[in-house]
């Protein structure tokens, strides 16, 4: 394995603390202020579903890029936060904020599950097993249609509130800023996790896992901790999507959005987090500046994928590095 | 006595369809060390293809035939822009997975904007129907049957006595070893890509001859496929045709006793107990290692 170039943008503590922070206060102060530029509720809607895409994408980067668990039930994560929200806060009729929580930590417990069958196998078998994890999950849904409305969905979900806030005649602003607020917690519980031991020693395990065990490292509760921790923000923003659409439906473990996810994670750049959260931006609203192009739309979005991953295989990220590397080295020598 | 052969009929065509396709991931799998997640949509390209060759007013032995060689080179050129290229990366079965599965995308939305939406459907192999052991079969069904084990066998022999196909299969084995003795590598990985791909469009004619084609027709195969691989063990080819048909007679069985809902939940529950307990899959040797 080529363990250099694969093990050093991720090595921990490579930027200093200082310098991230400040890139992070600003990067989403700049998010913040954005709906004062952007009044009309489209725009605020794209951002919103750019903020959810980035917390699903980013931490599935924690699993497959930080990890290299080839987890391809992540998507189910995000499935069972929208059901378990829907069904706790329209049929039991529990407050929409405990059902927010509660959804995050359903969604940790089945990817506690889930690592299970996973424990004993590598590669392929993970992929296989995780996408068949997915297709139950989304059979079980399937098949209790009293409960869950099948393959119909559910529709009046009820949405979350602020105090005495109206939410719907606001222009989505509180919408935006819940889900602002929800990437920062998850971009920040990340980046924290990703630079911590705990952090280094996942990325042991994957970059060489022999040496990693006989240092010490647990693969069993570490390849646990990874996919729990990539779990809770995808359940929370599964159950934020559902209050926010006031409905779930199947659509959620279908191929295409699972397919537009992982693009990200990978255009990106893999075990960057911010690689993710990118190429969320890019995508999203490069599909949205296509939207005349009807069922152009989703074949000139899979070709760019195609391209971006023959051409830039270390994504987006690794293409703004080797502009950033390209200036600074001007700048040092002017020519 | 009917309900036993009505589960006996069942499992062994649906058996045979999930063993045609099965087979071509499982040589794409052993020959490349790829996935291939859009080996449904070949199925459905197969079907398409044969359907509008048909609507061109060719007779059927000729339309057939005709489509599954289109296939191949359809497989050839789909191995050419998405796979080979990638050869040699350290992430390839990751990047593999993300390339064919947009290029299935689309090949899918190209297929809806040239055929459009609507339903269509294939000749059949053989008209007409027949009872057999107090079950009411069509021909094209009994043909399917009879086809499938003669065309696997066909595909058997020759992996295992040509020089081409043995070439495959050292290929499969060890691949630096292949490139030394002076065997084409990247031509192989392109063969292994083309039967893949005829054995699916096969599939899908005999699919599109007993039920509506559409679009998107090939995503369900593919998972069942998914399933009998991972269930006969993904390294060799004879495990998954046993594999897929046991699954054929297991869901017969299962949608007759637990009805059709709970199916697809019982077979991923018994995949995962599998995958537990025997990770390289029920028909594989232990000896080879998991990669």
């Amino acid at each position: 394995m080529t363990l250099l170039d694969i093990a050093i943008p991720s090595a921990p503590g490579r930027v200093t603390w200082n310098r991230e922070a400040i890139g992070f206060v600003a990067g989403f102060l700049l998010l913040a202020l954005l709906p004062l530029v952007l009044g009309d509720s489209y725009s605020r809607h794209v951002l919103i579903m750019i903020f959810i895409y980035a917390i699903v994408a980013s931490n599935w980067d924690l699993s497959l890029g930080y990890g290299g668990v080839f987890n391809f039930g992540h998507l189910a994560l995000f499935g069972i936060g929208v059901y378990v929200y829907s069904l706790l806060a329209k049929v039991a009729g529990i407050d929409p904020w405990i059902a927010l929580l509660a959804s995050g930590v359903t969604s940790t417990l089945a990817a506690v599950l889930v690592t299970i069958p996973i424990l004993r196998l590598k590669g392929i078998y993970i992929i296989l097993v995780t996408f068949g994890f997915a297709q139950l999950v989304m059979q079980v849904i399937i098949s209790q249609s009293d409960l869950t409305g099948g393959t119909q969905g559910l529709v009046r979900v009820p949405g979350l509130y602020l105090f005495d806030h109206n939410m719907i005649r606001d222009g989505k602003l509180a919408y935006f800023y819940i889900a602002l607020a929800l990437l920062v917690a998850s971009t920040l519980f990340l980046r924290l996790f990703v630079r911590s031991r705990a952090g280094a020693s996942i990325v042991a395990l994957r970059d060489n896992e022999e040496y990693a065990i006989s240092r010490g490292v647990s693969l069993v509760r570490q390849r646990m901790v990874t996919l729990a921790a990539s779990a809770f923000f995808t359940g929370i923003a599964g159950a934020f999507y559902a209050a926010y659409q006031r409905n779930a439906s199947i659509d959620v473990f279908g191929m295409s959005l699972a397919t537009i996810i992982l693009s990200m994670v990978l255009l990106g750049g893999t075990s960057t987090i911010y690689g993710a959260i990118i190429a969320s931006f890019v995508l999203t609203v490069f599909s949205e500046a296509m939207a005349d192009f009807g069922a152009w739309r989703p074949m000139i979005t899979a070709l760019l994928i195609i391209v971006i991953m023959l051409v830039y295989p270390s994504g987006l990220v690794g293409m703004i590095r080797a502009a950033w590397a390209l200036v600074t080295e001007r700048i040092k020598r002017p020519a | 006595m009917s309900v036993f052969s009505d589960i006996f009929f069942g499992g062994l065509f649906q058996g045979s369809l999930y063993a045609m396709m099965a087979v071509g991931l499982a040589l794409v799998w052993t020959t490349i060390g790829v996935f291939n997640f859009s080996h449904g949509v070949f199925m459905m390209l197969g079907a398409y293809f044969a359907w509008q060759l048909v609507a061109f007013g060719l007779p059927v032995v000729i339309a057939f035939p005709l489509a599954v060689i289109v296939m191949a080179g359809a497989g050839w050129i789909l191995q050419a822009s998405v796979v080979r290229p990638l050869i040699g990366r350290p992430n390839i079965v990751l990047v593999v997975v993300i390339t064919t599965l947009a290029a299935g995308s689309l090949i899918e939305n190209g297929a809806l904007t040239v055929w459009g939406p609507r339903s269509k459907q294939l000749p059949s192999l053989i008209e007409g129907n027949t009872t057999i052991a107090g079950v009411g079969v069509s021909l094209h069904q009994i043909a399917i049957i009879v086809i499938t084990p003669l065309v696997l066998a066909a595909l058997w022999s020759f992996l295992n006595r040509t020089r081409l196909g043995l070439a495959l299969r050292a290929v499969a084995q060890n691949e630096d070893a292949s490139q030394l003795v002076g065997l084409n590598v990247t031509a192989l990985y392109g063969l292994a890509f083309a039967i893949a791909a005829s054995l699916a469009g096969l599939a899908g004619i005999f699919m599109g001859g007993y039920r509506f084609m559409n679009p998107s027709m090939g995503a369900d195969p593919l998972l069942k496929a998914l399933i009998v691989v991972v269930f006969g063990g993904i390294s060799s080819i004879s495990g998954p045709i046993f594999a897929a048909y046991l699954i054929g007679f297991f869901e017969a069985a299962s949608n007759y006793y637990f009805g059709l809902y709970w199916t697809p939940a019982l077979l991923f529950l018994v995949l995962i107990a599998t995958l537990m307990v025997r990770p390289e899959g029920i028909f594989a040797s232990r000896s080879r290692g998991l990669a």
